[in-house]
């Protein structure tokens, strides 16, 4: 709170200040239970949300600090020895790593480039004039959703085979060569990014298609009364009505930006692709839960989560620069 | 362009986006019902090869499936129940203006997004709580997320106009009756939506259970799959020296595991298909904010 | 002021959580009087009056779901006058319930086919959690003390680096070759006898074949689930793994007999130059390094290949066209080699069984658990109760009764088996043997393949046990060990595929001594002498 804001010079000024202080807080107390008074009922509304929050993320979150410690199960949280930094330094000393990070980076940065193609999908959707070609073609876009990882990856790869694949038979028929896409490491990114958009493009417009319910139809009719055309509505009308969902969908994505499914890229995963392959949630996997290691593995959490709020703050301030809005 | 001409397109763009994106679904059907041997050698690309039931046979054959389905149908009814009521008022007085200290309130919230204490302090509370074993194991931890409350507020935000708020407190209105006559009947679409995406993730949430239940009665749907899942795909990698076998019946319960994982997965998720056009109507149709307006 | 207030409260909230995780370090003092007076040392019941103990139980995929009502358990209890109340634990979550046993406070008195690794048993053993066993076993355990007196390199695996032993291990009968070779080699006998050639017996021979299967069939030569299987078994023959497969990477160099991380040896580039040539020239399926496993299966029950190295086609893939595959023996390489040196050590699994310091009864619970390892154990284990599971033949022989193998539900012999018995899926605490394990690794083709190698099998002597090391060399080795480990496996395929040619070797060798080599293997040769003691 910018309370003194004034530059402070000499004795009596400070004085002065202090007593303005004084009265102003004063004042705000009174102020404050004034407001409260008026207003509990909404903080009342926040309460079960904010109690549940404590309970069930606050208070477990002294687990953290065992990135800092040598964690022994049958020692606990407080009694596992204290390491300072070692995991830290063992994992950015490690000869992978600048290959992770610089892995995580891209894919992630891929994702995020195809972060606009629900919004567009779903005005598409949205202008479908209401009826079974409509609902049809929104169930069946959701369904892949719900198709497993695994199963993902046994289409993925079935489709590639070099000798039985789809795909490659469909380029032999044209007369090229057939390609060993999965152990490519330069294809590995373009398979996983693409296949994983195939599978959740459906899913990712519902949340658009709710906000652009909520658009209000008398603008689009006095749109149209002026002459507006249609692709002209979208842009000037339903765009900037679901702008603040996408702000906030946005933002909040980057809030999880290191954070890519890893048990796809380890299906895909193999020794002749690990160049582009290799992330930092399959190394964590690997050399911290296969092996029981919950202390690396935390710090390496800590790690991403520190990437991801520096990410999570200058989207946020971005957006607020170019748009109006954005989450705080 | 004309109207006329941006339907046409635009129902092209659609049908190829569809036409793409329907693929992967006709394979698993196709894939469920194909001999396990044209599948894997890609023999079986579209329509259904040598047609068997067995994967089918095999889910069905569980006892325990139907009582999976039962607990999994109880715990995402009362799970987005209680995701509603801790999500709902949150997110509405979030976004009041008239609200004090937002940006700590949000940070506070969002924090959970970013940073957690682990599975083991969790698993603490939980059981100092009392819930192992229970219902609530399942169905209260991870009830509510940053997520939701923020894209939730952001919906209240924009389709709660101001001044229908602060007309109806000069009538005299308590921000409990707003809330609740107000802002909630407003709200239809993203209400739908939060519960439905908090449904399908109880729905298809497996690990709690995993971790938190040791009774089998309360084993939720996932799990049981799981199981067989797991059962079959055992046979596959270098254990198989463990595993009893006389000749020949090995090699038929690993085509049977090639088969089992795309019968399993329309087993769990044709209820969900099933549903969705139910749920659909709340959030295509849109709400009709003129006539409360005012 | 508020924020540090709710930190406050935070704080104190976890500290009354922990509080009740905390378990005090204390050493094993032996079994108390209280328990042996109660327990009878030799013969059954184990004890006289009505003891319960809760197990830990790791629940493999393929086994019962509830040991609590199966035959085998109730069967010993009736025998032991023990009852163990089991709190089975699925398969995918035995990890994270191990370690919230261990974490929270609630230890069972045992945790069985719970796949406790090496490290967490010298961890846990070091910190009291697990009890030392060394006088128990001499006391109470007169089969599992039998198998390591004989055995003297399975008493190495599982000692922990303070001279400890803290569990039971699975492992094989050292004389059960077919089970301690894993995956072995086959050759398609149909083509072989088609295209005229004799057993290849050299890898020159066996390139010859696979070009002859190329050439002349037109047929795929060789395939597999993914590359190592193949470089596995040709070790031995350039001169790799002299001391056996327990611990890859590191061997004895045959010339300064100094330890040796044989990844870096010209032995090891002429492997590769091999294995590469093979891959180039399209000896080796082209898809091996992404196949999926069932394709694998498939092609292999279609008969599709010319030879592998899995397990029984007969068994795993199909009955039919499976039959056509016999057994390879071990190749003799360029220089003479001549080894099946992939053998480890006959510990499969080293914790399979281990207890814990809540537990009041060790004594009883070690000669509960040392049952499993004689022959009457292993019997009741593998088998279940004669007349209700299995029959004697009047040659002695055992073989389960007709309503097992012939299901009258329709279920297959593993799901008929799992009904009654529990080691189906691994795991477990006990000896794999040839007399009552039934199993893919008795299967005739499976014995027929491993009557081939055996010969050529590297000696039990000379097989350096697994090694285990203390917490700080642990420490070291998940560092740069891991980074050097992986480092050597994508190296290795991209040299087979090509991706990386094979005149980069320098470079290679170069970049591993740069990561740590030096340190890595000082870390191992202490292990070692160690360990050898």
């Amino acid at each position: 709170m910018p309370l003194c804001t004034g530059t402070v010079q000499g004795g009596e000024v400070m004085a002065t200040k202090n007593a303005a202080d004084h009265a102003l807080t004063t004042s705000r107390r009174q102020n404050f239970k004034k407001h409260f008074g008026a207003n509990w009922q909404v903080y009342a509304l926040l309460m079960p949300a904010i109690t549940y929050f404590i309970i069930f993320n606050y208070i477990p979150m002294y687990g953290v600090q065992i990135a800092f410690k040598d964690y022994i199960a049958n020692l606990g949280f407080w009694g596992s020895p204290f390491v300072g930094f070692e995991h830290f330094e063992r994992f950015f000393d490690s000869y992978y790593f600048w290959r992770l990070l610089k892995n995580t980076l891209i894919l992630s940065l891929y994702e995020l480039l195809l972060f606009p193609l629900p919004i567009i999908f779903a005005l598409a959707l949205h202008e479908l004039s209401y009826g079974k070609f409509k609902r049809w073609s929104q169930t069946l876009t959701y369904a892949p959703h719900f198709i497993s990882v695994v199963v993902v990856v046994g289409m993925i790869v079935a489709f590639l085979d070099p000798i039985t694949g789809l795909v490659n038979h469909i380029i032999e028929f044209f007369g090229g060569t057939s390609q060993n896409f999965l152990t490519d490491p330069n294809w590995f990114r373009h398979i996983f990014v693409w296949s994983g958009q195939w599978q959740s493009l459906g899913w990712g417009t519902i949340i658009y298609l709710a906000a652009l319910a909520g658009v209000n139809p008398e603008l689009l009719e006095a749109a149209k009364v002026d002459g507006a055309s249609r692709l002209q509505r979208i842009m000037h009308i339903n765009i900037p009505a679901i702008m603040p969902t996408i702000v906030v969908l946005f933002i909040l994505n980057m809030g999880n930006f290191m954070a890519i499914g890893f048990q796809k890229v380890l299906l895909l995963q193999n020794n002749l692709n690990s160049e582009t392959s290799d992330i930092i949630a399959t190394f964590v996997y690997e050399t911290g839960i296969l092996e029981g290691q919950y202390s690396f593995s935390t710090a390496v959490g800590l790690f991403e989560s520190a990437i991801n709020i520096i990410v999570l703050v200058s989207a946020n301030y971005l957006a607020r620069k170019v748009s109006d809005n954005s989450l705080w | 362009m004309s109207d006329k001409t941006f339907d046409i397109l635009n129902k092209i763009f659609v049908s190829i986006i569809v036409l793409i994106i329907v693929y992967p679904l006709i394979f698993v059907i196709s894939a469920s019902i194909s001999d396990p041997a044209a599948v894997s050698t890609g023999k079986m690309w579209l329509w259904p090869v040598d047609i068997t039931l067995d994967g089918f046979k095999m889910v069905f054959q569980n006892k325990d499936i139907w009582m999976g389905y039962r607990n999994t149908i109880i715990y995402v009814v009362v799970g987005i129940l209680v995701h509603l009521v801790l999500l709902l008022p949150c997110a509405y007085a979030l976004s009041r203006p008239e609200v004090r200290w937002k940006t700590g309130i949000l940070w506070f919230i969002l924090f959970t997004m970013l940073f957690n204490g682990g599975m083991i302090p969790t698993y603490l509370v939980v059981k100092n709580l009392g819930m192992l074993d229970t219902m609530w194991a399942i169905v209260i931890p991870g009830a509510l997320g940053a997520w939701s409350v923020l894209v939730a507020r952001a919906f209240f935000q924009q389709n709660i106009p101001n001044q229908l708020v602060e007309a109806a407190k000069i009538d005299g209105a308590s921000d409990f009756y707003i809330f609740y006559k107000i802002a909630l009947p407003l709200s239809v679409p993203i209400i739908a939506v939060m519960a439905l995406f908090h449904g399908v993730g109880l729905w298809n949430q497996y690990f709690s259970a995993l971790i938190y239940l040791s009774d089998r009665n309360l084993f939720p749907l996932q799990l049981i799959l799981r199981e067989i899942l797991v059962l079959n795909e055992m046979s596959t990698g270098e254990g198989v020296q463990e595993i009893a076998g006389s000749a020949g019946s090995f090699a038929d319960q690993v085509k049977i595991a090639a088969q089992i994982k795309y019968a399993v997965m329309i087993v769990s998720t044709l209820p969900l298909i099933m549903v969705y056009p139910f749920v659909q109507r709340f959030f295509v149709q849109g709400v009709l904010i003129g006539s409360v307006k005012e | 002021m508020r924020v540090t207030r709710l930190l406050m409260i935070i704080i104190v909230f976890g500290v009354f959580l922990t509080a009740c995780g905390k378990a005090e370090q204390q050493s094993f003092e032996g079994p108390t009087d209280e328990e042996l007076e109660n327990l009878n040392e030799t013969g059954m019941p184990i004890v006289e009056e009505q003891i319960s103990l809760e197990f830990f139980a790791g629940q493999a995929p393929a086994t019962n779901p509830d040991w609590n009502d199966v035959l085998v358990f109730n069967e010993y209890e009736e025998r032991t006058n023990m009852d163990i109340k089991w709190k089975m634990v699925p398969h995918d979550s035995i990890a994270e319930q191990r370690n919230l046993a261990l974490g929270s406070g609630s230890l069972p008195d045992a945790f069985h086919s719970a796949q406790l690794g090496l490290s967490d048993i010298a961890k846990y053993g070091e910190q009291g959690v697990f009890i030392p066993l060394n006088d128990l076993i001499d006391k109470y355990a007169p089969n599992f003390k039998k198998i390591l007196d004989d055995h003297p390199v399975i008493r190495n695996a599982i000692t922990m680096p303070d001279g400890n032993i803290y569990s039971f291990p699975l492992i094989s009968d050292p004389e059960f070759a077919s089970h301690r070779i894993q995956a072995r080699p086959f050759i398609n006998k149909k083509w072989l006898d088609e295209l005229g050639m004799d057993m290849p017996q050299t890898t020159d021979e066996f390139y010859q074949f696979l070009t002859a299967v190329k050439n002349d069939l037109g047929e795929v030569p060789f395939g597999g689930p993914y590359i190592s299987t193949l470089t596995q078994y040709l070790l031995g023959s350039f001169g790799l793994a002299t001391r056996g497969g327990s611990n890859s990477y590191i061997d004895e160099d045959p010339e300064t007999g100094d330890i040796r991380f044989y990844p870096v040896s010209d032995d090891y580039k002429e492997m590769l130059e091999y294995v590469h040539k093979l891959y180039d020239e399209e000896l080796i399926e082209n898809n091996i390094f992404s196949i999926d496993h069932h394709q694998f299966i498939t092609n292999l029950g279609d008969g599709k290949y010319g030879s592998v190295v899995w397990f029984a086609p007969e068994e795993v893939a199909s009955k039919e066209n499976g039959g056509n595959y016999i057994g390879m023996p071990t190749l003799e390489g360029p220089h003479g080699d001549k080894l099946l040196t992939k053998i480890g050590d006959p510990v499969q699994s080293p914790g399979a069984f281990v207890i814990t310091n809540e537990n009041e009864n060790p004594a009883s619970t070690v000669r509960w658990i040392d049952y499993f390892y004689g022959e009457e154990g292993m019997e009741l284990f593998f088998m279940g109760v004669e007349g209700e599971t299995f029959e004697k033949a009047d040659d002695g022989s055992i073989q389960f009764m007709d309503h097992i193998t012939q299901s009258e539900d329709g279920l297959t012999f593993e799901e008929e088996i799992a009904k009654y018995l529990t080691f189906p899926g691994g795991g477990f605490p006990s000896m794999v043997n040839e007399k009552f394990f039934q199993g893919v690794a008795n299967a005739p083709q499976s014995l027929e393949a491993s009557d081939k190698l055996e010969p050529d099998m590297i000696d039990d002597d000379k097989i350096w046990p697994t090694l285990t090391y203390t917490k700080e060399e642990i420490n070291q080795l998940q560092g740069f060990g891991t980074d050097i480990e992986k480092y050597v496996g994508e190296m290795t395929d991209k040299f087979i595929s090509g991706a990386e040619p094979l005149s980069k070797w320098d470079a290679y060798v170069a970049e591993i001594e740069n990561m740590g080599l030096e340190d890595y293997l000082e870390i191992k040769e202490a292990a070692l002498e160690r360990q050898l003691k």
